[in-house]
């Protein structure tokens, strides 16, 4: 029951919204509990048992943390004790239940996703040592949204750790934080503070929600039924068979496919925060125009953001503050200098952000491989800030001067492009491979002759794709100045509204990529 | 008070909103489906079927035919006529799947009275289960309440040119390559009888409700096919048919009397029949009409007249065909 097909939009989200305004306001986090439930159910059938498992792990975890809290503060205060000799006893015992829970639940999560790559590994390396296999793969299934799930709860953790949160007494708002079924497949990775309150709240539904609710899903069923669906056709046919194709239509198909994973996962960030909006849920924004970074790390805080967020709260920050980089930068200042003792602390700390980044989404070597590629051209950025700032300072350019600011923009394209080239390819081999064939094979000339006529799309399908790509684009450059605010469309009378919506509407419905020569294509990130 | 007459006017406007959207997919749906009966070119070839049953003159049809692929492939409604001057129609289409013969058949009847329909049964197979089947069910419903769902890839042909031709005998299509069947028997003994899904029986139980509505009779027929059919399926099959009083014919059981040789009669290995195979199936759903229901030999009648030309066309190039195969 994915976000975008006719049984979550015409059933399940209509029904669920009707029952949770028929339903007292004080036992509305109970239905919102029980549809997340079915909603994860109707996918995962009994693995629903792995989600409640979490939930009663990481409610523990945390009453656990908040008990030592208070009794450190109890101890701590009686005349007798030594108060700061109290306070290093509990936090270490915190420190250890802390790290319980994080172990538990990335245990799960390890077992279930990565043992199979795991055991592959481990026997490949065996094999070459002339050693029979040792571990054997075993049918694992993955519950819905493990990867979301366990992210949210192991930040709880550290939350409640951290002092940022205090642990909730009742389990049943933690069950709703971790099971709102909207978040459930693909994100965003939101912290409790984020949506606890509006969760809990049960505010009852009002008509201004719903329509800006409605609009959203709209929106991200126009970007991912018209424009992704229709690229998945010709992104399909040149990864599936790559080893036919080169040049310029590697190079195609993976602007299309960096295009088309856009249009798919910003689609259903759409559709996620609009039925959270129907609610009254307020979810953190995932996309913030992407593709108007002017550099990779630009980019990394504007795509997948509260993946980034997370990885950049609870691995960057408590890596910076750890042991291993105080002891660097005391030798980094004695031997190294300035300069390197910088870059080795940044390294430090960005290795395990693009290794957990690339791991993140799953076990495959080119996903590793995704990983470290944007660790590499982070660290680069880093290393060659000096020099770019000389020649900035030197030749007295602006860094928003058209003649700097293009080119630039043009590199993190490039960057972005290639990155997902790889990410998309049928392993790291077929990666290199199509990488490769680029240069080896360019032929410009496969751009206008029938080629990218006989991948499935035909000139219909490629006008649909420029025409919705174009209307993106507007709504992009719009936001990204802020030309435009929610609060304005109330300005427009009721015909002019509706009419936007209409034409919205038939617009998915005329030029939708379903139906007969397409795939119902599932969401991509559900895959993570 | 106000809050009432306030919650009322924002039901009002969700009404109202709903109700223009329903009027502009229905003026949308009529305009499309206005266009592709004029023209069936411009629709795939999967739902050419859909439009050609609107073509057809009113009440002209006696017997429907709906299926996948094995029905279009082994029922040829030409042969029927010449034979027994009856009017059949095959509405099938290449995977068709239980929704969609339903909304099938509701579309024959909104100009037809057929007295018999025939399901081939490789339909109640090719179920999709759970919350799929429940979206197949919302997807076909729309195609069928409003078409311009259906058939919303047209603008495609009209900016592109792009026409679907095809060789079309009354929804039969002629096949005509040889690849034999080798697996020897395959309705062998099984204990097993295949489940039929309850999306399915849901739907079959519609389909058994119009057709009594609609005072036409309902058979199921299995065609020969060892790739889609065994004693598994013919037992689920003959219990359901038994127990819903539909008369059932598997003809995987007459595989002698029909005269099947694999070695000639198969297109693609043991799945669908060729031409060769079809005539001697219709040869025999031919007799079994004729004998089963009193229906009219059409030929010589005026309003018939364009199916006595496609008869022609069609055994010439049956013929053609035959002999080349």
């Amino acid at each position: 029951m994915a976000y975008h097909t006719p049984v979550y939009l015409l059933l399940f989200l209509p029904a669920v919204l009707l029952a949770y305004q028929i339903t007292p306001q004080k036992k509305r986090w109970l239905l919102l509990l029980g549809a997340s439930w079915i909603f994860f159910w109707s996918v995962s059938g009994k693995l629903l048992i792995f989600l409640i498992g979490t939930i009663l792990f990481t409610h523990y975890i945390g009453l656990g943390l908040e008990t030592l809290k208070s009794r450190c503060r109890l101890e701590a205060g009686k005349p007798e004790n030594d108060r700061k000799q109290i306070q290093a006893l509990f936090k270490k015992r915190q420190r250890l239940v802390l790290a319980a829970g994080i172990f538990g639940l990335l245990a799960v999560l390890g077992y279930l996703k990565y043992y199979n790559f795991f055991a592959q590994n481990v026997n490949l390396l065996l094999e070459k040592a002339g050693r029979p296999a040792l571990l054997t793969a075993k049918n694992l299934v993955l519950p819905l949204g493990i990867s979301f799930y366990t992210l949210r709860a192991v930040g709880y953790m550290a939350d409640v750790y951290w002092e940022r949160t205090s642990a909730f007494v009742h389990p049943g708002k933690l069950a709703l934080c971790l099971s709102f079924f909207p978040q459930l497949m693909e994100g965003p990775i939101s912290s409790y503070s984020q949506t606890a309150g509006d969760l809990w709240k049960g505010s009852p539904i009002r008509s201004e929600n719903l329509a800006a609710g409605a609009w959203r899903i709209l929106w991200g069923l126009f970007k991912k039924v018209l424009i992704a669906d229709r690229l998945n056709v010709l992104v399909k046919a040149v990864f599936d068979q790559y080893e036919s194709y080169g040049g310029v239509v590697v190079a195609a198909a993976a602007v299309a496919y960096t295009v088309q994973l856009y249009m798919e996962f910003s689609g259903a960030m759409d559709m996620i925060i609009g039925s959270g909006r129907m609610f009254g849920v307020s979810l953190p924004e995932n996309f913030r125009q992407p593709f108007a970074a002017g550099s990779a790390a630009e980019f990394w805080r504007r795509w997948h953001i509260t993946l980034g967020t997370w990885l950049k709260t609870y691995v960057f920050y408590p890596v910076s503050t750890s042991r291993i980089v105080k002891k660097w930068n005391r030798f980094g200042k004695n031997h190294a200098g300035k300069y390197v003792t910088k870059l080795g602390v940044t390294a430090i700390c960005l290795f395990p952000v693009w290794l957990l980044n690339g791991l993140w989404h799953g076990p495959r070597w080119s996903y590793i491989f995704y990983g470290m590629y944007y660790f590499t051209i982070l660290l680069c950025g880093e290393a060659l800030a000096p020099v770019r700032e000389r020649i900035l300072k030197k030749w007295n350019i602006s860094e928003q001067t058209v003649w700097w600011a293009v080119p630039r923009r043009l590199k993190t394209w490039v960057i972005i492009v290639v990155g997902e080239l790889f990410f998309r390819a049928n392993g790291l081999k077929a990666g290199l491979h199509m990488f490769v064939s680029i240069f080896t094979d360019f032929r410009p000339e496969k751009l206008w002759d029938s080629t990218l006529l006989n991948l499935g799309l035909d000139s219909g399908d490629y006008l649909v794709i420029l025409l919705g790509c174009a209307v993106v684009g507007i709504v992009g450059v719009v936001k990204e100045h802020n030309l435009w605010k929610e609060e304005n469309t109330k300005r427009f009378c009721a015909p002019i509204r509706w009419a936007a919506c209409y034409g919205l509407l038939l617009a998915v419905i005329i030029f939708g990529a379903y139906g007969i020569g397409y795939q119902q294509v599932d969401l991509i990130y559900a895959g993570f | 008070m106000r809050d009432f007459k306030q919650t009322l006017k924002k039901v009002g406007g969700a009404a109202l909103f709903l109700a223009i959207l329903a009027l502009l997919l229905g003026v949308l749906s009529r305009g499309v489906t206005d266009l592709v009966t004029k023209n069936d070119d411009l629709v795939p070839t999967r739902n050419k079927s859909t439009v050609k049953i609107r073509q057809e003159a009113g009440q002209t049809i006696d017997v429907l035919i709906v299926g996948d692929s094995l029905s279009y492939s082994s029922f040829s409604p030409m042969q029927l006529w010449n034979s027994h001057g009856m009017a059949a129609f095959v509405g099938g289409q290449s995977g068709q799947t239980i929704q969609e013969s339903y909304y099938m058949m509701k579309t024959a009847f909104q100009k037809q009275s057929p007295k018999v329909v025939v399901l081939e049964t490789n339909v109640i197979f090719r179920a999709k289960e759970g919350l799929d089947g429940i979206g197949e069910s919302i997807r076909t419903c729309a195609g069928y309440y409003f078409p311009v769902f259906a058939y919303h890839d047209v603008w495609k042909s009209l900016v592109t040119g792009k026409r679907w031709t095809a060789e079309d005998y009354k929804g039969f299509q002629f096949r005509n390559t040889v690849t034999p069947y080798m697996g020897g028997s395959y309705m062998t003994v099984s204990r097993e009888s295949r489940k039929i899904s309850p999306v399915v029986k849901v739907y079959l139980e519609k389909i058994i409700k119009l057709c009594e509505k609609k005072d036409a009779k309902l058979i199921l027929v299995s065609i020969p096919s060892p790739s889609n059919y065994s004693l598994a399926t013919h037992k689920a099959l003959q219990a359901y048919a038994k127990n819903q009083g539909i008369p059932y014919t598997d003809l995987n059981l007459f595989l002698k009397e029909l005269k099947i040789d694999w070695q000639k009669d198969s297109l693609d290995g043991g799945d669908h029949l060729n031409l060769s195979g079809a005539g001697k199936v219709t040869s025999w759903l031919g007799n079994y009409l004729k004998k089963t229901f009193s229906l009219p030999d059409h030929r010589g009648e005026e309003r018939y007249a364009a199916w006595e030309n496609m008869a022609k066309k069609y055994e010439k190039r049956a013929k053609e065909i035959l002999e080349n195969m």
